[in-house]
């Protein structure tokens, strides 16, 4: 459902901040320091940051620039290693069975099966193979607005998040009634702010 | 006020919108006249969402199917449902965009892009890449801009002194088109 899928789902935000006047060299340089770092060879549980809208891979921009015309055009790549409640639950459980058939004691404290939980927890995650989502977006530097590749709410709060690390800028979701008051004159302002809902039947 | 609050207080302007929106394209049998633009094709289709009541409470109502059942939603509306979700076709000049709509966040779902020349051009090399992303980006802001505009007819007969008419209107069409 992205930029480049044949049905593209996306909301829209303008962009809130004063860009500085190197802007081009700006974006390059943040861009690179809030690119992807790969974790599938190290036990990190979580790592967000920018790649190529042509290849999750390609963290560095190597063979497709993320500017084309006035756009920047971007994905945001999550890798996050997680695991399900259930199976947490079983090898939590598991390992408390093991130690009081080896201690020979009826049952565990609270604090003791706290620690084995966290203990499984970090077993199992070192083991996890990260997961991957990728979600574009696509900024019109001369407008300031932005097009976000997906109406999953979570995805969205994380991009205004990272957004505003990357570039110091702040992204405003644009609902109707905001993005109102940006298409009718000063006029009609005030009768703006004044709508209550009408009746249609 | 911040965009929560907006969200929960302010709903009622993208729903509203895109109600008039339906009236508005069966006005004319699908055109709406653009200001500046002329006429260009706005037809409702296939599925629509409708939502009544907040929270735990809230029931939504899903119609699918031809243009002709829509009756349903209609219905819907006449009982005080709100049109939260409407699938779209849109056709300006030579291009036809898909698209479902949603009224609360003024989010675009399942967007199809008309195909075009340079769309069609398969080539690998970056220019042609680049060449094809643009294409698809300026069709993306097209539909985006003319639902803008769409928008901006609404907002100017909503704040307008030619409300009530207009209101007036849209509940003759909507318990006309409930009885047929």
């Amino acid at each position: 459902m992205g930029l480049l899928t044949a049905s593209a789902s996306f909301a829209r935000y303008t962009v809130e901040g004063k860009p500085p006047d190197n802007f081009w060299e700006f974006a390059a340089e943040r861009i690179k320091s809030f690119s992807f770092r790969d974790i599938d060879d190290t036990v990190d549980e979580y790592s967000i940051g920018w790649v190529s809208v042509q290849s999750m891979f390609d963290s560095e921009f190597a063979y497709a620039s993320h500017a084309v015309a006035d756009y920047i055009v971007l994905t945001m790549r999550i890798d996050e290693r997680k695991i399900s409640a259930a199976v947490l639950n079983k090898f939590a459980r598991k390992e408390e069975e093991r130690i009081k058939r080896e201690r020979q004691v009826p049952k565990l404290s609270r604090n003791h099966r706290l620690e084995i939980k966290e203990q499984v927890r970090q077993q199992l995650m070192s083991r996890a193979v990260p997961v991957p989502a990728v979600y574009d977006l696509c900024w019109n530097l001369a407008d300031n607005t932005l097009f976000f590749f997906s109406n999953n709410k979570k995805a969205q709060a994380v991009l205004e998040d990272f957004f505003k690390d990357s570039f110091g800028m702040t992204l405003v979701l644009q609902v109707p009634f905001l993005a109102a008051g940006k298409l009718v004159d000063a006029d009609a302002q005030d009768a703006l702010e004044r709508l209550r809902p009408a009746i249609f039947v | 006020m911040d965009l929560i609050d907006i969200i929960a207080e302010k709903k009622f302007v993208g729903q509203e919108f895109l109600t008039w929106l339906w009236y508005k394209s069966e006005e004319r049998g699908g055109a709406v006249c653009l200001p500046g633009a002329g006429d260009i094709q706005v037809v409702f289709e296939k599925h629509m969402l409708l939502e009544f009541g907040e929270g735990e409470a809230q029931e939504k109502l899903i119609c699918r199917g031809l243009q002709t059942e829509l009756k349903e939603a209609r219905t819907g509306l006449l009982m005080g449902k709100k049109l939260e979700q409407a699938r779209i076709r849109l056709a300006r000049g030579d291009y036809e965009w898909y698209f479902t709509l949603t009224a609360t966040l003024f989010e675009f779902r399942g967007v199809k892009v008309p195909k075009t020349v340079e769309s069609e051009d398969e080539g690998d090399g970056q220019a042609a890449v680049e060449g094809r992303m643009l294409e698809r980006i300026g069709m993306l802001e097209e539909i985006s801009r003319t639902v803008d505009e769409l928008f901006r007819m609404f907002l100017t007969v909503r704040t307008g002194p030619d409300w009530e008419d207009e209101l007036r209107r849209v509940r003759t069409w909507l318990h006309k088109a409930a009885e047929n």
